[in-house]
């Protein structure tokens, strides 16, 4: 049966995709290993592993058109859109701002005339790729499209697919606790919370350990740069949610060039975290 | 009022140290109003010494609205759950059943049910407030309930609360969230310079790209901060030269010091840390007033 851990944080740049591409390049030296980079905004764990994506498909939301020979300007599709993409003018065809649509359908189903059909636009490519044994599956979100967790949900349709062929499923989440994190805990049987020893980074993990409480995931804790900062912070709040702190990475700038170069990053005994 | 923005796409690169700290020096010469727009993981007031007690009040924010079923009238017809296009309507024991974090209160189960059993209501999806820092000037603040959608509406909220509160202010300071999504859309919208920070690594200069193609949408004026520039000289080169290619002034190249953590620990802003910044944020300040044009 395929482990599939999701890897978040809450803050940003405390070392999430430092941990996921080093757990699963290692992991993958032994088993078959799936990364998946959740992280639609901003995916860099092909950077970091030095990986060269291909495009395996183009991911489209289905926005509406009008025809305007059937329009009677009634007004109704305007009223009904919730996302302000269609705006009714009087006496005017509606005008529609297509990054503002979220393909509702609202506006299909008020119209009394059939005027409206649907098209699609694009909103975001899925990209695979593969270095040594390691297969990357990689989201992009194409820029001001705010549906992230879109190009997620279609992540995890491409895991469903695949993930018959892995022992492992490493799914690298985005930073914040909004709708793409939540998407991609989905599948998730395990979480795992990469924080660092700060007052922000405490804050952040407080917020992203609360929302595991309620969508009854367990999250664990990694504190990376465990000697800059505050340990005690994250151990209280480890004792607080009743969960573990289930490995320390301290500062290594042997990490750090390692980030700025694009090579694997090696962080000792890191396969630990799968024994917690 | 005019508004900057500080974004960065990637996480981590010191959008909130370099935000917290260009406040308290534009406050020396500037009425300024900060507006933390981070609402998944706000962190901006704790750079301030700010905490949740400092608050005066914390008041309930509506953005969103979810669907509510009355299971009374409801007839198990399956319309609802086959017309939801985000798959937030499921069935449950044979009744359909609304995911509280699935639903984006679109209304269209409303609109298709024929027992008229479905409802919107409004839900609490945030809490906003405002404190003043102890530098002079004010934050305003919200915190999104942990998976709640609506960040994008609740980032604009948290922007009009700034202006509320200090409306002859000169400068509205908006640190934004990590990543390109709804909520950063929502920070440039109406900025008049945007200030990005990257740092030299593959990933910082992607997402900067990532950053960048968002503010030219909005044609928002735009400077860069290369941050921690000396960890990776190779990097701050081709950066720079991109920077130059792309006609983007870069403001400042800032060293890789520990002590933006060590200030962050503290609770301080960098500035008022370590003194020998104080020349480093004067000169941000600068350069940022004469783009704005003040």
């Amino acid at each position: 049966m395929v482990e599939i851990i999701a890897i978040t944080g809450g803050k940003g740049g405390t070392g999430k995709s430092t941990v996921a591409t080093a757990l699963a390049y290692q992991l993958s030296k032994t088993s078959k290993v799936l990364l998946v980079d959740a992280d639609v905004d901003c995916p860099n764990d092909h950077l970091l592993l030095s990986i060269k994506r291909d495009e395996l498909k183009k991911v489209y939301q289905r926005i509406p058109k009008i025809d305007a020979s059937s329009c009677i300007m009634c007004g109704k599709c305007g009223k009904v859109c919730k996302s302000k993409a269609l705006i009714s003018l009087k006496d005017k065809l509606p005008i529609f701002i297509p990054e503002q649509c979220n393909g509702c359908g609202a506006c299909k189903i008020v119209c009394p005339t059939n005027a409206i059909t649907w098209e699609d636009k694009e909103i975001g490519t899925i990209y695979i790729g593969t270095r040594n044994h390691l297969d990357l599956l990689s989201g992009d979100l194409k820029t001001n499209q705010p549906v992230s967790e879109f190009i997620v949900n279609h992540l995890n349709e491409e895991i469903e697919k695949k993930k018959e062929k892995y022992d492992f499923i490493i799914i690298d989440t985005a930073a914040g606790t909004h709708c793409p994190v939540i998407a991609a805990f989905e599948l998730a049987n395990k979480v795992i919370a990469v924080t660092e020893p700060t007052p922000l980074g405490t804050h952040d993990l407080e917020i992203i350990l609360k929302l595991l409480q309620t969508i009854q995931l367990n999250g664990r804790i990694i504190v990376n740069r465990s000697d800059v900062g505050n340990i005690e912070l994250v151990k209280n709040l480890a004792a607080k949610f009743a969960t573990q702190i289930i490995f320390e990475i301290p500062y290594s700038k042997e990490i750090v060039n390692s980030y700025a170069k694009g090579n694997p990053i090696h962080i000792p005994h890191i396969l630990d975290v799968l024994q917690q | 009022m005019k508004s900057i923005v500080v974004l960065s796409g990637k996480g981590g690169v010191g959008k909130s140290s370099i935000s917290a700290s260009l406040a308290v020096a534009l406050s020396k010469d500037k009425k300024i109003v900060c507006a933390d727009c981070d609402v998944d993981a706000s962190n901006l007031s704790l750079l301030f010494g700010l905490t949740e007690k400092e608050y005066a009040q914390w008041v309930p924010l509506s953005t969103n609205q979810v669907a509510i079923i009355d299971k009374e009238k409801c007839t198990s017809c399956g319309k609802c759950v086959d017309s939801c296009y985000f798959n937030a309507l499921k069935f449950k024991d044979g009744v359909p059943v609304v995911s509280k974090f699935g639903c984006e209160g679109c209304g269209v189960c409303e609109l298709v049910c024929p027992a008229k059993a479905i409802t919107l209501e409004d839900i609490n999806n945030a809490n906003i407030g405002h404190a003043k820092t102890k530098y002079g000037f004010s934050v305003a603040s919200a915190q999104l309930a942990p998976g709640n959608s609506g960040s994008g509406k609740v980032v604009a909220e948290v922007k009009k609360k700034a202006e509320e509160i200090e409306p002859s202010a000169d400068i509205l300071l908006v640190d934004s969230a990590a990543g390109i999504g709804c909520p950063v859309i929502a920070s440039v919208t109406g900025a008049n310079y945007a200030i990005i920070v990257t740092e030299p690594t593959p990933s910082g200069f992607s997402d900067l790209k990532k950053a960048l193609a968002i503010i030219n949408h909005f044609r928002v004026k735009k400077g860069l901060i290369i941050n921690k520039f000396d960890l990776n000289q190779e990097y701050t080169d081709k950066i720079s030269s991109f920077a130059k290619d792309n006609d983007i002034k870069i403001i400042k190249k800032i060293p890789f010091d520990k002590d933006f953590v060590y200030a962050m620990t503290k609770m301080i802003p960098l500035i008022e840390y370590n003194t020998l910044y104080e020349d480093l944020f004067q000169d941000i300040k600068k350069t940022v007033l004469e783009e704005l044009g003040n």
